[in-house]
């Protein structure tokens, strides 16, 4: 048969691209590419897909904010250590992209996509994906660190809930609160409305924190919206230094990278 | 004209989150307890990432035409409430409000702007579908 060769060529140019992507990731073991019947099953899930945004009015840090985490006495310390460096800002102002939680908390959109086996976030600020793989395989027992750690999710009922483990040392759990390797982070991703949604998000770290950290958002879905180009070196004149001392960029004006 | 609605700054870091609003860095370099208004003409107009920057030349005391760089919030952000690359352009005639620089460089955080024509800019809490 004259398409066999192509086929066969498709198939192996896709390993090798897939094989390219997950380089030193966790990767499952190979399985087929999923039936009909698999892309039909999700049309039964709760339809997650589209573009959200933090709601105004109707986000924040819910329970979260007024206390903060309860930290360990050893944390506690660690924090007012941290603040008394009266460091100004943090490595974002450098580009850098702040890692789980505080990814999930941006003042910009992401965009839910469902696949077999799969659900993933599309992150406009900083660019950013999420990969939650919802194939029922379990977490890695020795997670490379990442700055989105390593992600699994399952479907209570009408509820997404997903297991994060592995977080980089380069982020924290909130400001001057730094995770230890025990962090683990449970979202549950619910629709509350035709267009809403609510992300109950729980923090848990033993040697960090007294009691689970939790906090809840509500976002809106936005039809109409596409995600947009966010690449921060474009035109970053902010930065920190190795102090923590924040500072800006006036120089140079007619140089800007768009004219 | 397109409805801009009213952009208030503490109502942003109640709704949000002070850390979540600044998003990509802190407020540290602005005096935020302040607000300078500067009247210019728009030298450029900057419609990047991760902050607009509007770049403009200000007559001072002595006589002299220094450029001002005001920041502003993403394009991304601008974009879904009601701003295009096109909202301002060089020659524009227009009378900003900013938080100032602390070390008194000509630069600031923009607050919201007149045009000459009357039209308002803000940089919007609502966004619009």
């Amino acid at each position: 048969m004259r398409s066999t060769p192509i086929c066969v060529l498709a198939a192996v140019l896709t390993a090798t691209l897939f094989a390219a992507e997950s380089a030193g990731a966790q990767t499952a073991a190979a399985k087929s590419a999923p039936a009909a019947a698999e892309w039909a099953a999700l049309a039964k899930l709760p339809d997650f897909t589209g573009v959200w945004e933090i709601a105004m009015g109707g986000g924040g840090r819910g329970r979260g904010l007024p206390q903060g985490p309860a930290l360990t006495p050893a944390a506690a310390a660690k924090r007012k250590e941290l603040q008394s460096l009266g460091r100004e800002d943090n490595q974002t102002a450098n580009c850098v992209p702040p890692g789980m939680p505080g990814i999930m908390g941006q003042p910009y959109p992401m965009e839910f996509l469902l696949t077999p086996g799969k659900v993933t976030i599309v992150i406009e600020a900083y660019t950013q994906v999420r990969h939650i793989y919802t194939d029922g395989r379990a977490l890695p027992d020795d997670p490379d660190l990442k700055f989105h750690g390593t992600s699994v999710g399952r479907w209570e009922g009408n509820a997404l809930v997903v297991d994060t483990i592995g977080f980089s040392p380069l982020t924290e759990m909130a400001g001057n609160v730094p995770h230890s390797d025990k962090m683990r982070i449970r979202e549950r991703f619910v629709l509350t409305g035709p267009d809403t949604m609510s992300i109950e998000t729980t923090v848990t770290d033993p040697e960090v924190l007294t009691a689970p950290f939790t906090t809840t958002r509500a976002l809106q879905r936005h039809r109409s919206w596409t995600i947009a180009e966010y690449v921060c070196q474009e035109n970053n004149r902010n930065f920190v230094d190795e102090k923590g001392k924040a500072g800006i960029r006036l120089d140079d004006p007619a140089g800007a990278s768009r004219k | 004209m397109r409805t801009l609605f009213l952009a208030v700054i503490t109502v942003m870091l109640v709704a949000v989150g002070a850390a979540e609003v600044v998003a990509h860095h802190s407020f540290a370099p602005f005096n935020m307890e302040s607000e300078k208004t500067i009247s210019g003409t728009i030298k450029k107009f900057d419609w990047t990432n991760p902050h607009t920057w509007i770049w403009l030349d200000v007559t001072n005391d002595k006589g002299a035409v220094e450029t001002w760089g005001i920041e502003g919030m993403s394009p991304n952000y601008l974009g879904r409430r009601g701003w295009s690359k096109n909202s301002l352009k060089p020659g524009d005639k227009v009378s900003i409000v900013v938080r100032p620089m602390r070390d008194g460089s000509p630069g600031g955080m923009f607050v919201r702007a007149t045009l000459a024509d009357g039209r308002e800019l803000r940089q919007t809490g609502q966004a619009v579908d």
